[in-house]
This record gives structure tokens, sequence and C-alpha cells, in this order.
């Protein structure tokens, strides 16, 4: 029998596609690898990410779900809480104890409780309201608090380069 | 293409040498003896063999690994440049043997190593994919049954020339196919664990101990042979520091692998001991899918002291990360005092769990600690008569860590708002419980979620008010015990023998009043506090409190705070009904801590 990291991946996987949340796909990028996965998160309505299709890549560690995956965009992005190389940085992709920012409560750490559909939720609502207090990107914090419509103007370029669109 | 061209260029030069050679010396063996003596042919001679070392060894990657995957080369290039820096420092210790001989052997030593790291990348590469092919067993088990003999055949080779030639580079190579020598037996062992586990109709619980204890003793193993090489090199030439950076990742290994063996006997000793078994019947109840591999539980279930129950297996391996409950983030390892007889147990985690609350509630929330104190010196009056005193002051002691003795307060420092607490009412009443929590709107639920400073806020002041009834909850338990205790009624009883134990309260308090005195006028003042929403919260669940729900309740009241905020991206209505049910919990517990 299959390890049960794998068991548990395939599990999800299988319940994402069977009822996939609302603008969100996400699956291995390979059959034969389920520790890798790429997903498609649609920039939630009425944000200034509305409308732009970001691709992440998500990579599982041997002993998911005690450990949580690692999340990173593959695309260009500017956000409070993603680095400039992509990297997701929010609470649930930490195992309590482990708090590079210094001020997450424990309470939405990672647990085997989260899933992957509940990770690419929480991506959704973070880029619908940026959490301004990490240091993921300094740059976009700033601009995020003192000056909302240059961010929504930089925000606004990125969705058209991920439909292809010439700026 | 470029090594193509490279590969061109090498083979085209070869030949130009080798034809060059034998143009001008027309037979075999001055054609030889020319180009070894020709330092330009030479080189260029070397060069082409090495060129063919790196073709033969492309050509046996292809053979054993097919193509490897970009985190398996992105892995190799990493430990190659190790290596190879490593290589060269080894080097500088051994320039009287520098010749090219070495120079090949250290070549194939690094060749050999880079299939060492692909097999172990490979072989745990069968963890994570469904699809294991008859070519990928067939590949691994020649490969690894190849490196197991070129080790083998090194070191002895190794061992032979230094013990007839006396020491030499050969040190270092014996020493460094015997580490390789361990790295085969750790992958063959982990490949025949995987492979056992893959034949397997059901899943193999204890595989994961059996790699953590492989882990162990190969790293022992390792740290042995780096000891032992090091001690060898000072004593022989210098310091190796060349061997220092691989000894460092070993020894940091083996200190994990330690680490991981203790913790992980820890969980199991404690699952073992700590935790019922889920019954059949719990197993059967609604929702029986297991958190953490998300699959269905029908036997070898623990449940926690919260109530939540999980595959023994996927509970013990948690267990050697956190020691919380994965749903509900209790901490399961808060110590538990045994020494206090069997009643105790009941209420052992009570105060293990309180006391840290209580001392944390002290800055937020002064008042909590109050209902505490007046109680506290009625109990004073109490022990110097009664036999009950010892258990009593464990559970009045433990909630006030971290205050001064009771005795101690100076009656003035009481703050403002002092819960009421008048002893001498029928039923004592106890202050505000949270609003009805069974009937909030779905608004002031979702109001109590979130980060946003009023939602935590909402969310603090349910739990102090929580934290509050608790505690005066707890007092009055403390009460009835002791009443029920003098008139000689067994403890656990409480509920049936509420009424009698409240009569012989009445009567308690009376004769006790002189002794409690300067808080009992203090409580006077307060007696006539409004008690808004107060004693309704119920004889009922007094009585029907058992041992079972009192655990329940009380540790579910320590991850009160952060189960509040975890649940917000649960399909709704399931989230509806165990936000619910944990509200309702609330409002049981506030009647139910103590016996
Ligand atoms: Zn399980
Ligand atoms: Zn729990």
């Amino acid at each position: 029998m299959a390890g049960s990291a794998l068991r548990r991946l395939m599990a999800e996987y299988k319940q994402l596609t069977l009822n996939p949340p609302e603008g969100i796909i996400a699956g291995p990028i390979n059959e034969e690898n389920f520790f890798e996965w790429e997903a498609l998160i649609t920039g939630p309505e009425g944000t200034c990410f509305e409308g732009g299709v970001f691709p992440a890549k998500l990579i599982f560690p041997p002993d998911y779900p005690l450990s949580p995956p690692k999340m990173q965009f593959t695309c260009e992005m500017f956000h409070p809480n993603i680095y400039a190389d992509g990297r997701v940085c929010i609470s649930i992709l930490h195992a309590p104890g482990d708090d590079p920012m210094g001020y997450e409560s424990s309470a939405e750490r990672w647990s085997p409780v989260q899933s992957v559909e509940k990770i690419l939720l929480s991506v959704v609502s973070m880029l619908a309201e940026p959490n301004d207090e990490s240091g993921a990107n300094v740059d976009a914090a700033k601009m995020w608090r003192e000056d909302r419509l240059e961010f929504e103007r930089i925000a606004q370029k990125l969705v058209k380069k991920t439909l292809g669109i010439p700026i | 293409m470029r090594t193509a061209g490279i590969t061109l260029i090498s083979v085209a030069l070869t030949c130009a040498v080798i034809g060059n050679a034998y143009y001008q010396k027309k037979q075999f063996y001055p054609s030889v003896v020319y180009i070894t003596k020709s330092n330009p042919s030479m080189a260029v001679i070397y060069v082409q063999g090495l060129i063919l070392v790196f073709i033969m060894n492309t050509f046996l990657r292809k053979i054993f690994f097919g193509n490897l995957r970009a985190a398996e080369l992105e892995h190799l290039v990493e430990r190659a440049w190790y290596a190879v820096t490593e290589t060269c420092l080894a080097f500088t210790v051994f320039r009287d043997d520098f010749s090219p001989k070495f120079i090949a052997l250290f070549t194939l030593l690094l060749f050999l190593k880079s299939f060492h790291w692909l097999a172990e990348d490979r072989v745990d590469f069968m963890e994570r994919s469904p699809v294991i092919t008859w070519l990928f067993h067939v590949r691994v088990l020649s490969l690894l049954t190849l490196l197991f003999t070129i080790n083998g055949t090194m070191i002895e080779y190794a061992y032979m020339s230094t013990l007839t030639k006396g020491a030499s580079v050969q040190l270092v190579f014996g020493f460094e196919y015997a580490i390789l020598l361990t790295v085969v037996l750790n992958i063959t062992i982990k490949y025949v664990l995987h492979t056992v586990d893959l034949q397997s109709e059901n899943p193999w619980d204890n595989k994961a101990v059996f790699l953590l204890y492989t882990e162990l003793i190969i790293g022992l193993l390792k740290v042995i042979l780096y000891v032992a090489f090091v001690t060898i090199m000072v004593r022989i030439y210098t310091l190796p520091l060349f061997a220092f950076r691989p000894m460092y990742y070993t020894m940091r290994n083996f200190k994990k692998a330690f680490h991981d063996v203790v913790m992980s006997r820890r969980a199991i000793r404690n699952m073992n001991t700590l935790y019922p078994d889920a019954t059949p019947e719990e197993l059967a109840a609604a929702d029986n899918v297991c958190i953490i591999c998300r699959e269905e539980m029908f036997t070898a279930s623990k449940k926690l002291p919260c109530n939540h129950i999980f595959h023994t297996a996927c509970l013990r391996s948690w267990f050697q990360r956190q020691q919380t409950c994965p749903t509900c983030r209790l901490n399961i390892l808060r110590p538990t005092p045994a020494n206090n007889g069997p009643r105790a147990q009941n209420q052992a985690p009570a105060p293990g769990q309180q006391a840290p609350q209580a001392a944390q509630a002290q800055g937020v929330n002064q008042q909590v600690d109050q209902p505490f104190q007046m109680p506290a010196g009625f109990w004073m009056g109490l022990q110097a008569q009664q036999g009950a005193g010892a258990q009593i002051q464990g559970q009045n002691n433990a909630p006030n860590i971290g205050l001064p003795p009771f005795q101690s307060v100076p009656p003035g420092s009481l703050p403002l708002f002092v819960p009421p607490f008048p002893p001498m009412v029928h039923l004592p009443p106890v202050p505000a419980p949270p609003p009805n929590l069974t009937t909030l709107t779905d608004e002031e639920l979702r109001a109590m979620e979130g980060n946003m400073r009023q939602a935590v806020e909402a969310r603090i002041q349910t739990l102090q008010r929580v934290q509050l009834l608790l505690d005066a909850a707890n007092a009055m338990m403390s009460q009835y015990q002791t009443a029920a205790a003098t008139a000689n009624i067994p403890g656990p009883n409480v509920g049936s023998a509420a009424e009698a134990a409240e009569k012989e309260k009445k009567e308690e308090k009376a004769n006790h009043s002189e002794d409690a005195g300067p808080s009992m006028s203090e409580q006077g003042k307060f007696a006539g506090e409004p008690l808004p929403g107060s004693s309704g919260v119920s004889n009922e669940s007094i009585v029907q409190t058992d041992t079972k729900t009192m655990n329940a309740t009380t540790s579910n009241e320590n991850h009160a705070t952060p189960s509040t905020s975890r649940t917000r991206t649960e399909p709704t209505d399931e989230k509806e009904m165990l936000r619910r049910r944990r509200l309702q919990k609330f409002i049981a517990q506030t009647t139910t801590t103590t016996d």
C-alpha cells in the first residue's frame, strides 16, 4: 500500500477534482509525482487582482500532512504577503513555532486539519485582503498602506500580464 | 550540444596526437614512448580519458536512472560542488601522493558518490509516486548490488594497501567507501521497507518506526566512522579539514534521529497509557474520518481528552512533532498530578490546565481571580477541621498560581469589579454568562471570527466571561463538595446529593462565617451587585455531570481561543454545527468544571 502522505494527497486531489472550489484549479504537475502540484488561482472579484489567473506551484514535504507544503507563485506578483521570488507567506503555511514574521498566533497555523483547498482559499482571501503587517514584500506593504491607487495600478498591470494582454 | 562538441574536439585532438606519434615513429612501442614523454600529448590523452569517464558515467546513469527529474538534477549539482571542493581540500593533505592514478581514483569516487545520491533520491521517490514499475525495481536492485560490490572491493583494496604499504591516501579512500557502504545499507533498508509496504494490502503502521530506528543506527555508524577517521588522520597527518563539513552534518542528523526516536517513544508511551481506544460506538458516530489521513476509521483509533478521534498510527506520527490535538490544538502533554488519589484523576486536567490560564488572565482580567480568594478564606477555616483538606487545597491553589497567598491581599487592593459571590444565598449566583450562545445569529458569530481588532476583542470578552463563570462554578462546586463531605455523602454523587448538600451548606456557612471574617464582609459589600442572567445556568448540568463530559469540557476551554477563528474555510453548515456544539459545551462547562 502506498504511503499515507501519498494516499492523502491522492484523496485531496480527487476531492478537488470532484468539487472544485470556485476560481481554483489544482493538481499534480505530473501524475507520477503527487508531491509537486500546480495551481491556477483566479483573482478575487471586486479587488485589484480581479480577472487575473495566477499560476503557482505547491511542493509537499514527504511527511505531509504533518508538515505544511510550500507555495510559490510562478508568475510575477506584487503583494505584501508574497516574496519577490513568488513564495507565499501566510500563517496557514507555517507550523506552530516556526514564525518568520513573529506576529502570527498559533491559531491559524498549519495542522493536519488544513488542506490544499483551505490553503488555496486562504491565498484567495489574502489576495483580497493583504495583511500589511507581514514583511514578505515591504515595498508592496508600504504602497498598499500609503498609495493604494498606485498599488492597484501595478496589480492591474500584473493581471494583464498573466492573461498575455500586451500592456 | 556543448558536451557533444567538446567530445568531438577531444576525439579529434587525440586522433591527431596518436596519428602524429605514429607518423613520426612508424612503430607501436616507440610511438607510445613518444607520447608519454611529450607533456602536451599526455595532457590531450588525460582530457580524453576524463571525457571517456564522463561519457561512461552518463551512459550508466541512463541505464540505472533513465531521465533525471529536475529536483534530482538540482540536488546532484549542489552536492557535487561540495564533493569537488572537499576533494580538492583532501588533495592538499596528500600532495606527496599526487599522481594521475589518484586523480583517476578520486574521479571514480566522485562518480560513485553521485550514484549513491541519485539512488537515495530514487528510493525516497517511491513514497511519492503511485506508479512504481517493474523497471524501477530491476534498476534499483541491480544498482544497489553493484554499489555494494564496488564499495566492498574498494574497502578491501584500501585495507590491503594500507597494511602492506603503510598509511597513504588509501586511508581516505577506504574511509570514503566505508561511508558509502553505510549509505547503500541505508538505501537498501529503506527500499525493502517501502517495497514491503507497497505489496501489503493494509497500511503498515510500524514502518515509520522502523525507518526511525534505521536512521538512528546508520547515523550512529557514520558518527563512529567519522570520529575514527579524524582520530587516525590527526595521528598520522594533520587535521582533516575536508571531512569537517560532512562530519558536522552527520552528527546533526544523528542528533535529529536520536531526538526523533525519543519523541516517538514518548508518543507511543503516551498513546498506550493516557488515551483510551475509541469504542466502536464512537467510531460509528457520524463523522469517523481521521482528519490526519482523511481515511475512515474502523479500528485502532484513539480518543484524546478533547473527544477528538484519530488513527493510532496517524496520531503517533503527529505526536512526534507536536504534542497537540491536530483538530483543536489542545496541548495534551500538560503535566498531570498523579499523587492525589483516584478522585484526583478526574480533576487532574482541571488544575493543570487552569493554572496557566489564571496566570495569563491576571494581566487581562483581574477579576477572574477574585472568586477564588473569597472561597479560599472560607476553606482556610474548613481545612482546620476537616480531612477533605488536601484535595480542596489542590483545587484552590492551582488556579491561584502566581498570586500572593490569600491572607496577604489587602482588602483595598481588590479591583473595582468583583463578581458577586454571596455565600449565604440559597443558590450562589454566578457572574453573567456569555449571551445565550446557542441562539447567536450568524452575524454575531461572524463578528467573533477573523483577525480584526473588534473580532479579537469580542472573542476575548466572551472567553473572559466564560472564564469568570468557570472560576465561579469551580468555587461553587468546591463548596458543595465540602458540604457534602461534612455530611458524609460520597463525593462523586454531588448531583444527586445536591439538595442535601445545599442544606448542609447553609449550616456550614453559618458556622464558618466567623472564621472567614474579613472576606465575608467584603463579599457583603458586593452581594448587591446585579446578576444579569446569572443563576439559571443550570443545576441540570451539574446533575448530568460525569467524568467524561467533564474532562471534555474542561479541555475544551483550553483551545477555545484558537478554534474560534480556525474554521473559516469549512463548509458553512458543518462549521455552523460544530460551532454551535462547541459553544454549548462552553455553557455546560461553566457549571461542571470540578465535581
Ligand atoms: Zn488516520
Ligand atoms: Zn481536540
